[in-house]
């Protein structure tokens, strides 16, 4: 186990890496360079003082030797100025010159500036991890339980007709992507000139106090596209149980069939599932982008999008890091919570 | 109200020539009032020579107290001089006052400065500072405060400094700084401004958004950083794309507020809510912002029936979908009069805009300013625009029309680029994420970009079509233009400059510089209850004046 | 000329019976699903003549009872349709009109049924869909819009405008409002589905928006495919290094987030970097080795027939990748005009290679999986005994054999390449604003929503219809497959 669990978070950190890299190379191409100087000294610069200012930020050095720099491998860039002033990657208003540090990475605990709002990128990204995780907590608070209802419901009798509706319905739900679900939502239930105006179709206040009336849509746009999934992952598992040998005998000695259900089919069908709610994570990653952007939350999803957007070449990289983890670690708990849970698998 | 009133005598006699032209009808009201008080006429004086009394303020009986939350981009601020949009501007008001303020009914009246007078032809301009005013850290304002913004302003070795544009008049062109003597303290309170050429624009221009006056401690960046200013607020909280809030200053004595009224509120809040107007909507409807920054198109309607009310300032603003002379195939001026003549102004205006305001005539003068000399209305043929382009060789060429991608814009450019290929042209459309628009907006070959209000007409034409200035993004050089603008700029008598100006709009129109479809009027929607806080034609937000009603 | 309205005189027998038949089919099944929870199933009793009885009990009356509501449901929904088409043009209102542009794909529709039932046993896999009523559903909604769109999209039939000619006053104009200046009742006078924010015909935009998505998808999917079967192969034959640094790539890919690596390779400034291109380059290469491969390994024996055959299949393949990858104004500029056969634009290329991009390591870990079990099979070990080269096993002994679940897989996957396309759309990279697909119709019509709902709705409901059919199908598809 720990043989497994050694490699697996080598293979992890050999990842992240090669991603970062992937992910340092195109935000520092030479357009996406210019389009930072640009967002920086404004948009009617002349080529050449793009280049002057590129070159005193240290942009101009080889790709690799400034990936080494953000990882805190390599001496943070310096330069000085003609009147002797002394500028560099870790000198700024609080650390002059004098007192900085050689270097200042990631290893160094120093995730950078982002350059689009003006703050430390630990800070923004434990800003839009926070927000973002309110939203998943309801999300999940929702779409689980009632992923596994109708799982349950629809495999208990394979092929009957609650079967067949319950199935169609969870299709319907992963036929449906977000931005449809999202943007029929609001004219039903938050637009007064056509629609209902019981909820609302901007979350941004739900930023500092979420309600029942500016969460809901945006938790339930994630829930529904998920939830289809889910219940047919339930279904699947629910059906194979059902069809197993200790449920028949349960049936032959006269056990009733709710009974069956609750008691001796419900907790061995819920294995399975548990694996694939885990592997749901970064999936659930592309629908809170879209969601967040639709109804203005700002929380990780909006991050990536801004910093996407406006080439904020360490946010970007910071946020990078954190879904790849994410994405890395439900990996590796669906691996293990599968092995755990299944005795018939052991690792070699 | 103790506003400072001149002798009759001491009125620029421009000026009065000016209210006699009003009077005349050659003048329309608001450009008087924009050209007498630049000469520094006050306000009450100015509809005073009109034989009418200023309008009646309506802060007497506004209620202090309250928070307005107001939709706005949130953009990091930078050095004021550095500022490439009004929301910017509009958050640093809070602290960071002016020196001059324009209104909404086309007036300019003193802020920092208390009166000031200009010479007989323009080319002398005495600066009275008020009296009294304190940087919030206690230090006292003075008129070595007014030059060294001002000298700063003409430094045009900064870069991205567009407040140099403005003050050509004071700079010494082989230098790109102020021209020695330009600028000279006479005492404490009085600043004279020695121009090299006569510019009625001098003092408008201290009126525009990157004009900030800082502290002589601030040292370039972020000014909210260290936020030493004379005005009321303070901000808090600057978090960019977010939130930033202004919170009314109580350890600090603003003059404001004997000579003008206000600040009112206890607290302004933006929240950004990105460039979708569908998010502001659902943001009202929520009940999360009490104003709109701007509502265009579609949703002014649609805001008005959800209950907000409207307030709308008449403009000059506008879309110059502009064609870039240096790129090919728009070096040849038969292409670029093709594609106009293939575009129906006033279907653009439609659609593009749902009708909300008037068509124009690609040259990029309104009606509402006194230099607009009326030509003869365009001709629309598209069938002669496809003989114009096959004949200069590009009938199979595919043209590209780019724009940025906010609402009104982009359906604007739908529709020329609908039009122009109902012609028979071959064209398509590139939108582009703002983030990336504005990198080149300068050299895209065809592109559109949103012009907003200058209040004098001849200065935009000198701001982006003069040879060679930093935002002329026409890449439009042509001497006679040159010429001629600079003649208009020193002719006061209006029917007199607009001969000139017919034949600068003649140039502007047969050198086929731009398609430009419309002059669009600006809205803002506000909750019920929230007063002063109209739409401003060059969008400023004047935050003493906004109050909420308990 | 009078606006239409939904349903016009036919409205007034169907609209009743529709709201009946509904009322009908809601009731019963909330209350199947409801009694499915607390009822036994139902159980088979003989009798003594040898017939069987189903005692459902309560439970099965239900069932019994959605199935015939669902039924009648569906009969008064066709008799709509038919309406439409028999019935002259504006008499049966707006659904009516509809169903009259339609009317080729119906016919298309029903000859495909009938010949389908007809000959069900002899076509393998593909027949045995039409035993299963939900691959039948999702078969039809498919088969709905490939024939729409190449109905537009080839005839330039069913569309009544063009989708980017705006009209002068219809600007977010209600459904069924008339042209200006149209005189007669006839296709055209009419935006049966309203105009949009620019005043274009939604029902137009949204039926040459089909013919976009059915090119888009598809042909990426299968693009993924190629790559995914290419590499995933050997990867699972082999297995040792290769697979091992194949894999770590693929999981590499895997882990990314898609939104992030849109964002970074879907901009301008990445196309004018020419990545997109290179990418291009590499990816639309495996589809030639793909072929190269497939052609040798079976014909590499008879010198006589794989030669030529080599030649023709490779040269023309050849000649569309370089056709594909020479673009003017990239890095890849080297083809003349006169033999480069067609030209993509940088923003749509990029948009496909993305497509293909996400979706090949998903493709490739499948395909592993299937190679790795396969390989272990009884005519696996014979076609090795008998000395067959390890491409030829690979390519004619395998994949045929893992065709099932890469067909289910193919047809999920298109599904998901047309909700990409639609994302890339939201977030208005990639395609041109103005192109009538449905991701950038939806993207658009978003704004006013609140205020004027059918521009979005209309592409929304045509995607999600899509979506739903190719879902189905593939449900079937597993169904059907499983049984064998």
């Amino acid at each position: 186990m720990l043989r497994f669990l050694a490699s697996r978070i080598l293979t992890m950190i050999l990842t992240a890496l090669c991603l970062t890299f992937i992910v340092f190379f195109l935000t520092n191409l030479g357009p996406n360079l210019e389009k930072v100087a640009k967002s920086e000294l404004g948009a009617r610069i002349t080529d050449a003082e793009v280049e002057s200012w590129l070159t005193r930020n240290g942009y101009m050095q080889p790709v690799v030797l400034r990936y080494g720099e953000w990882l805190g491998v390599v001496p943070g860039f310096t330069h000085e100025a003609d009147d002797g002033a002394v500028t560099g990657r870790c000198i700024d208003a609080e650390t002059p010159a004098e007192v900085a540090p050689t270097f200042c990475g990631v290893l160094q605990g120093d995730w950078g500036y982002s350059t689009v709002f003006r703050r430390d990128v630990s800070e923004i990204v434990a800003r839009g991890l926070g927000l973002t995780g309110k939203l998943m907590f309801w999300v999940m608070l929702v779409m689980v339980p009632g992923a596994l209802l109708i799982g349950v419901l629809a495999g208990m009798r394979e092929g009957s007709r609650t079967d067949r509706t319950l199935s169609t319905l969870s299709i319907v739900t992963t036929a449906t992507p977000e931005y449809v679900s999202g943007v029929v939502f609001i004219t039903v239930f938050a637009s007064s000139a056509v629609g209902l105006k019981w909820l609302n179709g901007s979350a941004t206040s739900a930023m500092d106090d979420i309600t029942f009336a500016n969460f809901t849509l945006p938790v339930l746009t994630i829930a529904l596209y998920g939830m289809g999934y889910i219940a047919r992952m339930t279904r699947a598992s629910m059906t194979e149980v059902m069809t197993a040998q200790y449920i028949r005998t349960a049936r032959l000695k006269g056990v009733s069939f709710p009974n069956i259900v609750m008691k001796h089919a419900l907790r061995n069908a819920l294995i399975a599932p548990f694996t694939v709610i885990m592997l749901q994570f970064p999936w659930l990653l592309n629908g809170v982008v879209i969601v967040e952007t639709l109804f203005n939350y700002k929380g990780f999803g909006w991050t990536l999008v801004e910093a996407a957007g406006n080439n904020d070449i360490e946010l970007l990289l910071g946020v990078s890091v954190v879904s790849v983890l994410v994405v890395l670690i439900t990996q590796l708990i669906s691996d293990i919570g599968y092995v755990y849970l299944n005795p018939r698998i052991r690792i070699s | 109200m103790t506003q400072h009133f001149r002798n009759a005598e001491k009125v620029h006699p421009a000026a009065t020539l000016y209210a006699t032209e009003e009077k005349a009808g050659k003048l329309d009201r608001r450009e008087f009032l924009t050209r007498a008080t630049a000469l520094g006429v006050t306000a009450p004086a100015a509809y005073g020579l009109l034989g009418l009394s200023s309008p009646a303020k309506a802060e007497a009986h506004a209620t202090s107290g309250g928070t307005l939350r107001m939709q706005m981009e949130t953009k990091a601020l930078k050095d004021p001089r550095l500022f490439d949009w009004s929301e910017m501007g509009n958050f640093a008001r809070g602290w960071l006052e002016y020196l001059v303020e324009y209104n909404g009914d086309g007036s300019l009246r003193g802020m920092l400065l208390e009166s000031w007078e200009a010479n007989e032809d323009a080319t002398e301009f005495t600066l009275n500072v008020r009296p009294g005013v304190t940087w919030n850290n206690g230090d006292a304002f003075t008129a070595e405060d007014v030059a060294r913004n001002i000298t700063g302003w003409c430094d045009s070795s900064v870069e991205g400094n567009s407040m140099a544009a403005r003050m050509s008049s004071l700079i010494d062109a082989d230098t790109g700084m102020a021209r020695e003597g330009a600028i000279t303290v006479v005492d404490d309170l009085t600043v004279k401004l020695t121009l090299n050429a006569p510019d009625i624009t001098v003092i408008v221009g201290m009126a525009d958004y990157p004009a900030s006056i800082v502290h002589s401690s601030y040292a370039g960046g972020d000014p909210s950083v260290n936020p030493i200013g004379t005005g009321p607020y303070l901000p808090t909280q600057n978090d960019v794309g977010v939130k930033q809030i202004l919170v009314k200053n109580t350890d600090h004595t603003w003059w404001g507020t004997e000579v003008y009224g206000g600040p009112y509120l206890d607290s302004i809040e933006y929240i950004d809510y990105g460039t979708d107007p569908s998010a502001f909507l659902a943001a009202a409807e929520s009940g999360e912002i009490d104003a709109t920054y701007q509502t265009t198109g579609d949703f002014v309607d649609i805001f008005d029936a959800i209950g907000f009310n409207k307030t709308e300032a008449i403009t000059s603003a506008t879309l110059a979908i502009r064609f870039n002379q240096l790129q090919e195939p728009f070096d040849n001026v038969e292409v670029r009069r093709a594609m106009q003549l293939a575009v129906d102004n006033s279907v653009i205006l439609e659609l593009g805009y749902n009708g909300l305001g008037t068509t124009a005539e690609n040259h990029h003068v309104c009606p509402i300013h006194p230099e607009y000399a009326e030509l003869a209305p365009l001709v629309v043929d598209p069938d002669g625009a496809a003989a114009a382009i096959a004949e200069a060789g590009h009938a199979d060429t595919e043209f590209e029309l780019i724009s940025i991608d906010d609402a009104w814009q982009a359906a604007s450019c739908d529709a020329v680029a609908a039009q122009i290929r109902d012609a028979g042209i071959n064209i398509k459309r590139t939108v582009l994420p703002g983030s990336t628009f504005w990198n080149d907006w300068t050299k895209y070959p065809f592109s559109a970009t949103e012009w907003n209000m200058r209040p004098l007409g001849v200065q935009v034409l000198a701001l982006a079509y003069k040879s060679g200035v930093a935002w002329n993004e026409t890449a439009f050089a042509n001497a006679e233009f040159d010429a001629l603008l600079a003649r208009a700029m020193s002719i006061e008598n209006a029917e007199a400059r607009s001969e000139v100006m017919a034949e600068i709009e003649t140039i502007m129109q047969n050198e086929g510089v731009l398609i430009q479809p419309y002059w669009r009027s600006l809205y803002r929607h506000t909750a019920a209850g929230v007063m002063g806080a109209d739409m401003h034609p060059t969008f400023e937000h004047h935050h003493y004046k906004w109050w909420i009603e308990a | 000329m009078d606006p239409l309205s939904w349903t016009g005189a036919a409205g007034a027998i169907l609209n009743p019976l529709l709201a009946a038949t509904t009322l009908a089919f809601v009731v019963s099944i909330v209350s199947m699903t409801v009694l499915s929870f607390f009822t036994p199933a139902h159980t088979l009793q003989s009798n003594p003549d040898g017939s069987l009885v189903q005692q459902g009990g309560i439970y099965g009356l239900s069932e019994i009872a959605s199935k015939y509501t669902l039924f009648a449901l569906l009969a008064v929904l066709v008799a709509y349709i038919v309406a439409g088409v028999v019935m002259p043009y504006g008499n049966a209102g707006i659904l009516g009109a509809i169903s009259k542009q339609f009317t080729p794909v119906w016919i298309a529709l029903v000859i495909t049924f009938a010949l389908s039932i007809t000959f069900k046993r002899r076509l393998g896999i593909y027949g045995k869909l039409f035993d299963n009523i939900v691959g039948m559903v999702g078969f039809g909604l498919v088969m709905f819009w490939v024939f729409t769109a190449v109905f537009v999209g080839v005839f330039d039939m069913i569309a009544t405008h063009d989708p980017l000619s705006q009209l002068s006053g219809l600007k977010n104009k209600v459904p069924g409002v008339p042209v200006p200046g149209a005189e007669d009742m006839a296709p055209g006078s009419h935006y049966l589905l309203g105009g949009d924010n620019l005043a274009r015909d939604v029902f137009s935009r949204m039926i040459h928006g089909s013919w976009i998505v059915i090119q888009i998808a598809p042909l990426a999917t299968m693009f993924a495919f190629m790559v995914g079967i290419t590499l995933g192969l050997p990867a699972g034959y082999f297995g040792g290094r290769f697979d091992t640094a194949l894999s770590f790539l693929a999981n590499l890919i895997l882990a990314f987030p898609v939104i992030l690596l849109f964002y970074l390779l879907v901009t301008p400034e990445m196309v004018e970097t020419g990545i997109p291109t290179y990418m291009a380059a590499v990816l639309f290469i495996f589809p030639l080795v793909f072929f190269a491969v497939l052609l040798n390994s079976r014909y590499h024996t008879q010198p006589s027939i794989r030669t030529p055959l080599l030649v023709v299949v490779l040269g023309a393949v050849g000649w569309i990748y370089l056709s594909l990858i020479s673009q003017p104004g990239t890095v890849f500029n080297f083809m003349p005009g006169a033999l480069d056969l067609f030209d993509i634009p940088g923003g749509i290329l990029v948009v496909f290679v993305s497509v293909v991009f996400v979706n090949s390591p998903t493709i490739y870990r499948i395909v592993r999986g299937l190679a790795m079990d396969i390989k272990t099979r009884d005519y696996v070990a014979a076609a090795q005994t008998r000395g067959e080269g390890s491409w030829y096993i690979m390519l004619w002994e395998i994949l045929p054999n893992a065709r099932g679940p890469l067909i289910v897989d193919f047809c999920l996957r298109i599904g998901y390449a047309t909700i990409l396309l639609g994302t890339l759309g939201f977030f208005g990279l990639g395609l041109p604003p103005e192109s009538p697909d449905w991701g950038s119709t939806i993207n658009a019509g978003r704004g006013l929503l609140s205020i004027y709902p059918h521009p979005a709705l209309v592409p929304a409901i045509a995607l999600l219809s899509m979506v739903l059919g190719l879902n189905l199908l593939a449900d079937g598809l597993r169904e059907e497959s499983l049984k064998d």
